[in-house]
Order: structure tokens, then sequence, then C-alpha cells
């Protein structure tokens, strides 16, 4: 355990752990600081020198992002002589930026606009209209466009590809106003991570293709969740937006810090999972292909189960909230009957790599194996209830809560997917995570737990 | 806490009495009509829609229109600021890749609900690249269902400024 120490910031004293960096601790006491090259992930690279900082004892202002922490060290961080350092800095980054921000998807959520805002303000000491001309709209591969211009060369970037998926395709080329972002003559950006780059790019350099003008972000409402992608469970905000007139439609996800869990990344799989999500729903009760009302599909689904008591069987999926499953376990003993969740389906051994992706692909089967449920095929051939298992099936009768729409026969119910309800999720370290709810659909489909007051009602 | 009181007025006779004041009404309405009918001329009234205004200046806010490029392309980039400004939501815009050649985004599609639209000029003000405008000096607009009054990018495109400046200053 390495010593803590005390320092004094702006007149204040804090504490901080001894060979820490500097703009750790400014960033985690909210004390302003701005950067573009820092990242908590990457470590300090001290390229963008934006984080100047006036330390006691020094001749001049010193970068925060590459000074550790010593006992008694006096820092000060908002004088007028920093102040006036940032602008100046921030200058020199925008001579050649091309200030496109009307047609930039960063815009709204970019840090040189917000330092502009905070530092700038400035007018510009350089006179020359024609700014350096460099390759708009480069594809990239893996859904990420360049644009070479706005880029500031904080190498941000090229060190997640060198240092997180070490798969080093991207590097900085040129030198001086001609220095740009680019990948390897020939090769393409190309791993399964590969869209964390537009995440981490401070500007509107790197732009996922996928969200690529769908929506401006400041119309955007966030909603903190878990990918269900796997059953790594990594944390995600889901940016959705309700426009006048139309419904709740997500346009992306992005990974939500947790160092317990994802770290501050996600793969692209999951990344991307938000459209099949909202694809192709199930939204009309179906008796054997047909519409049914809501009313008598519950009716019948009421007569069915009372056909069939004693000779039917629960079958659940393990995508489903720790509550919903506890519930249908709830149902099941009402009616006499026992449930089970065939794991084998959710086994994909292709998928896993050792980062992020698990083998499992069940979001909570940790919560199946921890209530005991089994994890076998039906034991029962009478009537199978199935709460959106992506198995098939086959029995006498079938009563089917689908999110999707399938090919399947028997009665199905429209049910609400994971983002239209909220719950909890124990992903396979049995770490218990909480999901809100994020999507509020104008005609909403009920819950799991809804379909179940309704049947015991 | 105290309260005001205010002394009223019109104690005399011939306040209480209420005819001399209607007299003195109706004296001032029928000087105008009888001057009003024997210089039929001199009315300050226009005869719509007959006559037509003729003192609407460049400043005022009619229908909205957009702009042009000087290639005949639309200088709108779908940046949606005006959306953004707008007080009543009444901009509809979807955002697309752009294929001529200028900057990288326009609309694929823009609809303005002149119904909601309050006329208040934001979306003028708000515009970056000065695509959109309110000066075609369009002040009336008729149909038959509400359909008819949300404007499509076709029409706005369509519509020609009254006032020169045929072309979007800020953009080239």
């Amino acid at each position: 355990m390495s010593e803590v120490i005390n320092i004094i910031v702006d007149g204040e004293n804090y504490e901080a752990q001894e060979g820490s960096l500097l703009i750790d601790l400014l960033i985690k006491n909210k004390i302003k600081v701005p950067y573009f090259c820092y990242h908590e992930s990457l470590g300090p690279d001290g390229n963008c020198r934006m984080c100047m900082v006036e330390i006691e004892g020094q001749k001049r202002p010193q970068i925060a992002c590459d000074t550790f922490v010593k006992e008694g060290m006096e820092v000060r961080s908002n004088t007028q002589n920093i102040k006036s350092l940032r602008t100046d800095i921030l200058e020199l980054e925008l001579i050649n930026h091309p200030v496109d921000c009307p047609v930039c998807d960063q815009a709204g959520e970019c840090s040189l606009q917000d330092f502009y805002m905070d530092y700038g303000l400035h007018n510009s000491k350089v006179t020359i209209q024609d700014k350096v001309k460099h390759d708009k709209a480069v594809d990239l591969g893996s859904n990420v466009m360049l644009d070479q211009e706005r880029c500031v060369l904080c190498a941000r970037c090229t060190r997640f590809t060198d240092k997180i998926t070490g798969t080093h395709e991207l590097g900085i080329i040129g030198r001086g106003d001609n220095a740009k972002v680019s990948t390897m003559p020939g090769r393409k950006l190309s791993n399964a991570y590969a869209m964390n780059v537009v995440d981490l790019c401070p500007v509107g350099a790197l732009t996922s293709k996928d969200f690529r003008f769908s929506q401006r972000v400041w119309f955007l409402q966030t909603a903190e969740s878990v990918c269900h992608g796997c059953a790594k469970g990594c944390n995600i905000y889901i940016d959705h937006n309700k426009p006048k007139y139309k419904d709740d439609v997500m346009y992306r996800f992005r990974p939500r810090r947790n160092d317990a869990v994802n770290g501050f990344f996600m793969c692209d799989e999951g990344r991307l999972s938000y459209k099949e999500l909202q694809e192709n729903r199930q939204e009309r009760a179906l008796l054997n292909g047909e519409d049914i009302s809501q009313e008598e599909a519950i009716q019948k689904a009421k007569e069915t189960i009372k056909k069939f008591y004693g000779n039917i069987c629960i079958i659940l999926d393990a995508n489903l909230y720790t509550q919903e499953i506890e519930a249908i376990i709830k149902f099941a003993k009402t009616i006499g009957t026992n449930v089970c969740s065939p794991q084998e389906i959710y086994q994909d051994e292709d998928f896993k790599d050792d980062m992020l992706k698990s083998a499992n692909r069940a979001a909570n089967s940790k919560t199946i194996e921890k209530l005991h449920v089994y994890t076998g095929k039906p034991r029962s051939d009478g009537l199978i209830i199935n709460f959106n298992h992506p198995g098939e099936f086959s029995a006498q009768s079938q009563i089917n809560f689908f999110t999707h729409k399938r090919n399947n026969a028997g009665l199905t119910l429209p049910t609400a997917t994971w983002n239209e309800s909220s719950g909890t999720l124990t992903n396979e370290d049995g770490i218990e995570q909480k999901c809100e709810q994020a999507i509020h659909k104008n005609n909403p489909v009920p819950t799991v737990i809804e379909y179940l007051q309704r049947l015991q009602s | 806490m105290s309260i005001k009181v205010t002394k009223r007025h019109g104690h005399s006779f011939r306040d209480k009495l209420y005819l001399p004041a209607i007299y003195d009404g109706v004296k001032v309405t029928f000087k105008h009509l009888f001057h009003n009918v024997t210089n039929i001329n001199e009315v300050d009234t226009l005869r719509y829609p007959e006559e037509q205004p003729t003192d609407i200046t460049s400043r005022w806010r009619g229908l909205h229109r957009l702009t042009h490029r000087a290639d005949d392309s639309v200088a709108c980039v779908a940046c949606f600021m005006c959306a953004t400004a707008c007080p009543s939501n009444c901009i509809f815009i979807e955002a697309t890749e752009r294929e001529d050649g200028h900057d990288e985004k326009m609309p694929a599609s823009f609809f303005i609900d002149t119904l909601e639209c309050v006329f208040c000029g934001y979306c003028v003000e708000a515009c970056p690249c000065d695509a959109i405008r309110m000066d075609t000096g369009i002040f009336s607009l008729t149909g038959n269902k509400r359909e008819d009054f949300v404007m499509d990018k076709e029409q706005l495109l369509s519509h020609k400024g009254a006032y020169g400046e045929e072309i979007s200053c800020a953009r080239d």
C-alpha cells in the first residue's frame, strides 16, 4: 500500500496516494482541468498540453497529466497566467480546425467546443484564410469514420489500438500541419472493440458510421442500463429520443464506466445490438398466426392453463431480469409445475475472447444458477409456456411470451423487451447490476410481470 | 395591510343621467361615418383581397423558404439549429449523406408545419448557413385540408425571395 500524502490545490488541502498522477486527483475532486490526450484507461501522453498547471517551485507551468504528486506540493490551476496559456494552446489547435460544427456529429459532446466556451472565446491571431486540407469522411472500417481535418492529434485512438486491443491498426503519419491519423496502407481498422475509438476521440475526428447523421446529440435522453449481449454485463448508456408525433427510438449504446465489470469499453457487437432489439417486434397477440385481442388472448391462456393443469412446463429465457424470473417461479408453484431454462443454446465459444466477451450469451444465467432452475430440456409434452426462450420446443399446446416475431404455433403474447422495463441482472462474476427503463413506447406492450398479474387475477 | 380606496367620479346629476355621455360617443361615431362616406377614397383600411398590401418591407416575416447555392443545390446542411431554436417545435428534419460535393450533410426531408409555426423568425436567426429565410413576402396561405399547410422541402425550395438575394450568402 502506497503512502497517503497531502497536497494543496488552489489553496485547498487534498489527500492523494503517493505516486499517483496529479491529473487524476484534479479529475477525482472535480477541479476544472481541460485535456484532450489524457484518458484514465490509456494513461498520460503529454501531447496536447491543455492540462497545464502552475506548481510552486517550478519555473514554468507543468502538465498535470504527467506529473506525480509529491508531499507538500502546491498547485494553482486557475490563475490568469494558466487561463491565458490554455487560450493560446486552444488557438493553436483551432488554426486548421475546419469549424464545421453544423455537420459534425460530435457537436454537443465535443471537448473542443466545451473548452472554447471555457477558455477560448478569442479572436484568432492567424490571418491566413486558407486552412490546411486533409481527407474528410474516410471510412476506416469497423463502422468508424475519420475526418482528418477535425483531429487534434491527441493519439487516444492510436494508443487504444496499441495498448488495449494490441492490434496496432492506427498511427499518426506526417509531421507539422501535415500530421494525420491513418491506417497502415491497404489495412482497415478491424477489431472487435474498434468503435470504442469513437467514444475516446474528444473531438469529431472519429465518428460512428452507424450513428452518422441520425440524430443531434442534444436531443437524446440517456438511461443507465446493462448490455444483454453476454454474461459479462457491460454497463451502458442507452441514448434514445421520442421525436414529436413519433415513438421512442434508441439511437445508440455507449459504454458506461464500471471498473469492476467493463472498465471504459464494450464490444462492437454489444454496441450495435440495439438495432435488432427494436426491429421485427411482436406487437399483436396471435393465435395460430391469427390476430386476436389482448383480453381474448389472456382469457385463452387462462383456459389452456386450466385444461393442461398438471402437464405444464414453463421455459424461461436466461436474459430475463431477476425479478421476472422470481415472479415466474412463484407463478409456476400456483399452477403446480416447475420451470426450466435450457442453457445449452446460450453457449457460443466462438464469441469468447480474453477482453470482455463471454462464451455465455445469456445476461442473467447466474441467477438461473443461483435459484437452482433446472437447465435441461423440458420434461413435459402437454403445455409449454415459453417466456422468450430462444429455443424451439414442441408440445401439444404452447403459450409464448415473445418480444420479437418468430415462426411459432399456439398462442403468442407480445412482451416488453428489457429496455422497456427495469430490473436487475447478475453477471457471470456474481455482480448484481440495475437496469433502468429506457424506452417508453406510445403503445407499450405488457411486461412479463404484468402478464403474470393478469393471469393470476 | 391597508386597502387603498379610490373615490369614484361622476357624482353630478349630469353624470348619473348617462344620456349626455351616450350622446357624446354617438356624436364621434357619426362624425367619422359622415366623413368616410363623403370622402371614400381617403379611408385607411385596405379593400383586401381586391387590393393587396404594398408596404411589406424586406424585414417582414413571411412564409419560409430554403435558399440555394450558386450551383442550385440546397444550402441547408441539416444541422438542426432551426429545429433546436424553434419554440413551437414545428420543424421536422431528417439528415442524410450529401453526394453533390459540398459539405457532407443535407436534409433528406425538411418539413415546416405552418399551422404550428408562430412566425417568430428564430429559425432564420439560428441558421449558420443562411439556408432558411422568411423574406418571401407571402403573408397568406390557403388550403383545403390541414396537410396542405405542412411545407415540404420541395415547396420550401420553390419559394422565391421577394427582395433579391436569391442565393445563400453563407454557402458557396
